[in-house]
């Protein structure tokens, strides 16, 4: 509890006029009268005659002094916490993780939270500055300080549900950065569900944290925590889709997962599990993906429904995930040039893959007319000046530029220092023992490098607008790479990179809520359809259009130039399904009790304590109104 | 004879009076009353017939000479009448200049000098806690010493209640007659109930309302804290002009309460207010007679 108003108080000192009044004592003179009676009785007409009436019933002195205390600390504002004192600033930190999506009752927790945001702009006082800070995976700050009320509003509305899950302490640690230099008084607000596994530190900020709940009712939850699709080995156009089902509550769920098909009419698969509170349950269903008349490969959906007679579902942004099929038959790959012999050796031995032999000057000659090439290219050597659209593949290149990247001056045994391994093109790889004869080291602002030797890059990727290059900066051959596993597991990890990125449409992957990155050239328009239906635009800049959408799962489809294309979104995070408050607030090293309570939308509770106020002086009133006409009885 | 009662000029006016009695009532002793009892007085009240052992001197023998009947005649039998002298003494009593107590003192030392003189029988009954035995029903001018000298012996102190007063008083079963209550009445209790008591037990009842100077007219001025003499209680009065009209107006509907009570029982109501007005009541009530 602060006070917005604090030199308001000073109104508690007519408490002492007042005690006065009722302790202090005339000096009288005391005489010895044969008999009060026809005093006393006068004494009762004069009291009930008078305007004022004597300050003797202790009862009324009681309910004067709570008016008086009841009225000063409602001039003073009192506030919940995170309502700032005046003049000083508080940076509001709202959790947007994909629990926040959660329903209690009728209202989100994040619209929750943002009516409580929005409580607090409106009983900002004179002075008084507000920050909104989304935290989610990375930390934004959605609004600056800011005094307008109607501003902050609109960036508490603008909050959207972000899949990943939330970095509370850097967004602490970002407003905290925001607040530095600010006037006493300031601090930072968290909102959360306190749904989130590990803690939270309180303290080490130089401007008190508090960090309030939303929600924390018991809720029940069912989720499709992970999906897959995967095509049967040597079975045309059979797959089977995989599905795990976890569910939080205080009863076992009995759910269906049905798979249907993006764009056509009924389910594909169904099955019936019944899923206990805290346990995770798994469906594999074996299906037929047929591609369509335009021989595309449709988009798998996996949804959960309760069965009936189970309690009604939480978050329903978890009951549907969708999972690209797992091919349109095989990859198309193109070796452009003389490619070294392990190289195609791998490549060939990938049954899912079809090789196909060409040069640079075949494919200049290619009728501009005809359908365009769709699949991976492998360069050796030479490289076109303009990247073709899709992935591709560079070895040794011989130029020195390529694709926006530059290739350095060849270098000997170059000893390899670091790899990527959280690149899926580098799982269970291992360059532990591989030893380089050359290597031009792959350089570039847009480089990011996969292997980094004690020369610079060995091997590097580059997102570009059309497609994603991955870049050898040597030979393969001329190395001891190809005697070691991690080689064919390299090549095989690119082909199926390359295979995913192609059944997703080309627009990389993410979870519920990130922005859409569609592979775009400059100042061209992209038009984006969300699953419900929803139409937004963005222009590409950079090469890329950044699309925010809303968190929605499914299939967002993509219009570049005409080009169909399609972004798949899901959440599948079994932690953000849990919806159970958890979170440890620390303070000191050790976990501060008592520290998460429950938000509250009316933060600023002086039209309670005026509320109070006035029943206390009804009560007054009454009070006294009934003993005069008790002393008229009498 | 105790000077300080009764001066002599005082009581030769005395000596002229007698006390008003509006009943009658049955003596124990012929005296100077109208009896309810037929007796020997020279006043004919009416005729019965002999019986064997009446007085024959009461043979209305004209009578036996017009109807051959043998027919006494019945006079007005003249008996005592009783006095009750009933005095608060309570702490209050002691209050006013002259004291109340001694207002109400010389006022019954009046009544039973009267009444003895008168051949009266006077009994003298002190009220209020702890008040001294009654003086019992006394007759004859040669008692009047005796009278006063208890009379004189009263002093002030406890509360009164004339309530627990008439009750012990009636519980002795007194014959009737006059009760002559002495006192400022002003009791917590109520003084109503005890006079219909005692008007239900055939006594009648005279009220001499003593009241203070100060009380009838309190002075103007001061902040006080008044504390009752017999209940300890304690009133806080700034006297001023609003504290002063409210006291008189009860003071008002005090006495007209009683007043009004007194006529509507047909009672005898005498005020005793402050020493000048000692004596005109007193004459007051005695030449009502």
């Amino acid at each position: 509890m602060t006070f917005l108003a604090p030199y308001n108080l000073a109104w508690l000192s007519l408490l002492v006029p007042l005690i006065v009044l009722y302790i202090l004592k005339r000096r009288r003179q005391e005489r010895l009268i044969g008999s009060t009676l026809l005093w006393e009785q006068a004494l009762r007409d004069l009291r009930a005659e008078r305007p004022w009436k004597k300050l003797t019933p202790q009862v009324s002195l009681l309910l004067q002094a709570l008016i008086i205390i009841a009225g000063s600390i409602a001039l003073a504002r009192p506030a919940g916490a995170g309502q700032a004192p005046q003049g000083s600033r508080l940076a509001l930190v709202v959790d947007v993780s994909a629990s926040m999506a959660a329903r209690e009752g009728d209202e989100r927790r994040i619209d929750r939270a943002a009516a409580i945001g929005a409580d607090l702009a409106r009983g900002l006082p004179p002075g008084g500055e507000m920050m909104i800070v989304e935290a989610s995976a990375e930390p934004v700050v959605r609004a600056p300080f800011e005094r307008d009320a109607t501003s902050l509003e609109r960036a508490l509305d603008s909050l959207t549900i972000r899949g990943a899950r939330s970095d509370l302490e850097a967004a602490v640690s970002l407003a905290a950065e925001r607040l530095r230099g600010s006037p006493e008084g300031s601090r930072i607000l968290v909102l959360t569900d306190a749904a989130i596994d590990g803690s939270v530190a309180i303290d080490g900020h130089p401007m008190p944290v508090e960090i309030q709940r939303i929600g924390g009712a018991p809720l029940s939850n069912s989720a499709i925590v992970d999906a897959d699709a995967r095509a049967r080995v040597g079975e045309l156009d059979r797959a089977d889709l995989f599905a795990r089902v976890a569910h939080h509550g205080s009863e076992a769920a009995d759910l269906y997962v049905t798979a249907t098909l993006t764009g056509r009419e009924g389910a594909i698969a169904s099955r019936r599990v019944t899923v206990e509170p805290g346990t995770v349950e798994s469906v594999v269903m074996a299906v037929d993906l047929p591609p369509n008349a335009a021989g595309q490969s449709p988009v798998v959906e996996l949804r959960i429904s309760p069965a009936e007679g189970s309690a009604p579902d939480a978050l329903p942004e978890d009951d549907l995930a969708v999972v690209p099929s797992p091919g349109r038959g095989k990859l198309p790959v193109f070796l452009v040039g003389t490619a070294p012999a392990p190289v195609e050796r791998v490549v060939r031995a990938d049954v899912d893959a079809e090789v196909f032999r060409t040069d640079l000057q075949r494919l200049s000659e290619r009728d501009e007319d005809a359908d365009p090439l769709e699949g991976l290219f492998v360069y050796t050597g030479d490289v076109p000046e303009d990247a073709p659209p899709g992935d591709s593949v560079v070895i040794a290149p011989v130029a020195d530029e390529v694709f926006e990247l530059t290739i350095g001056e060849e270098a000997r045994a170059p000893a390899i220092l670091t790899w990527d391994e959280a690149d899926p093109r580098l799982r269970f790889t291992s360059f532990q023992d591989v030893h380089l004869a050359r290597l031009r080291p792959v350089r570039g602002p847009a480089a990011r490098a996969l292997v980094t030797t004690s020369e610079g890059a060995a091997i590097a990727t580059v997102q570009r607008s059309n497609g994603e290059t991955t870049v050898l900066g040597f030979d393969p051959s001329r190395s001891d790479w190809p005697a070691q596993p991690s080689f064919v597991v390299f090549f095989r990890n690119l082909l199926e990179h390359a295979r995913a990125r192609r059944a997703a449409g080309g627009i990389p992957s993410g979870t519920l809520g990130d922005p859409l990155r569609v592979p775009a050239p400059d100042g061209v328009e992209v038009t984006v359809q969300t699953p419900s239906g929803e139409t937004l635009e963005a222009v590409g800049r950079g090469g890329l259009a950044v699309v925010p959408i809303p968190a929605e799962p499914g299939v967002f489809s993509v219009d570049v130039e005409g080009v169909p294309r399609f972004a798949l979104r899901s959440l599948l995070d079994r932690a953000e399904s849990d919806l159970t408050p958890r979170l440890e607030v620390m303070e000191g090293g050790e976990r501060a009790e008592g520290a998460l309570d429950e938000a509250e939308e009316h933060a600023e509770s002086w039209p309670w304590v005026a509320g109070a106020l006035l029943l206390l002086l009804l009560i007054e009133v009454f009070w006294a109104s009934r003993s005069s006409e008790r002393r008229r009885a009498a | 004879m105790s000077t300080s009662l009764l001066d002599p000029d005082f009581i030769r006016r005395l000596a002229r009076l007698r006390l008003l009695v509006r009943r009658r009532f049955a003596g124990t002793a012929g005296g100077a009353r109208r009896s309810t009892r037929r007796g020997a007085s020279v006043e004919f009240a009416d005729h019965r017939a002999y019986s064997p052992g009446d007085d024959i001197r009461r043979i209305d023998w004209n009578a036996y000479a017009r109807l051959e009947e043998l027919v006494l005649r019945l006079f007005v039998a003249e008996e005592d009448l009783t006095v009750y002298l009933m005095i608060d003494r309570s702490a209050s009593m002691a209050f006013g200049e002259p004291a109340k107590l001694e207002v109400a003192k010389r006022l019954a030392a009046a009544l039973a000098y009267i009444g003895l003189t008168g051949s009266e029988r006077v009994s003298v009954v002190p009220f209020g806690a702890g008040a001294d035995q009654p003086l019992p029903p006394t007759r004859g001018q040669r008692r009047v010493g005796h009278v006063l000298k208890y009379l004189d012996a009263i002093e002030p102190s406890g509360e009164t209640s004339l309530r627990k007063t008439v009750d012990e008083f009636l519980a002795r079963r007194p014959r009737p007659g006059l009760v002559i209550v002495l006192g400022d009445l002003l009791d917590p209790d109520g003084w109503t109930r005890p006079l219909d008591r005692l008007l239900s037990e055939k006594h009648e009842p005279v009220l001499f309302h003593v009241l203070a100077t100060e009380e009838v007219d309190p002075p103007a001025g001061g902040d006080f804290a008044f504390v009752d003499s017999e209940r300890g209680r304690r009133v806080e009065v700034s006297l001023d002009r609003r504290a002063r009209q409210a006291y008189l107006a009860r003071l008002d509907a005090f006495l007209d309460s009683i007043q009004s009570y007194a006529k509507k029982r047909g009672l005898s109501y005498v005020q005793a207010f402050g020493e000048l007005s000692l004596e005109d009541a007193l004459m007051s009530y005695l030449r009502a007679g």
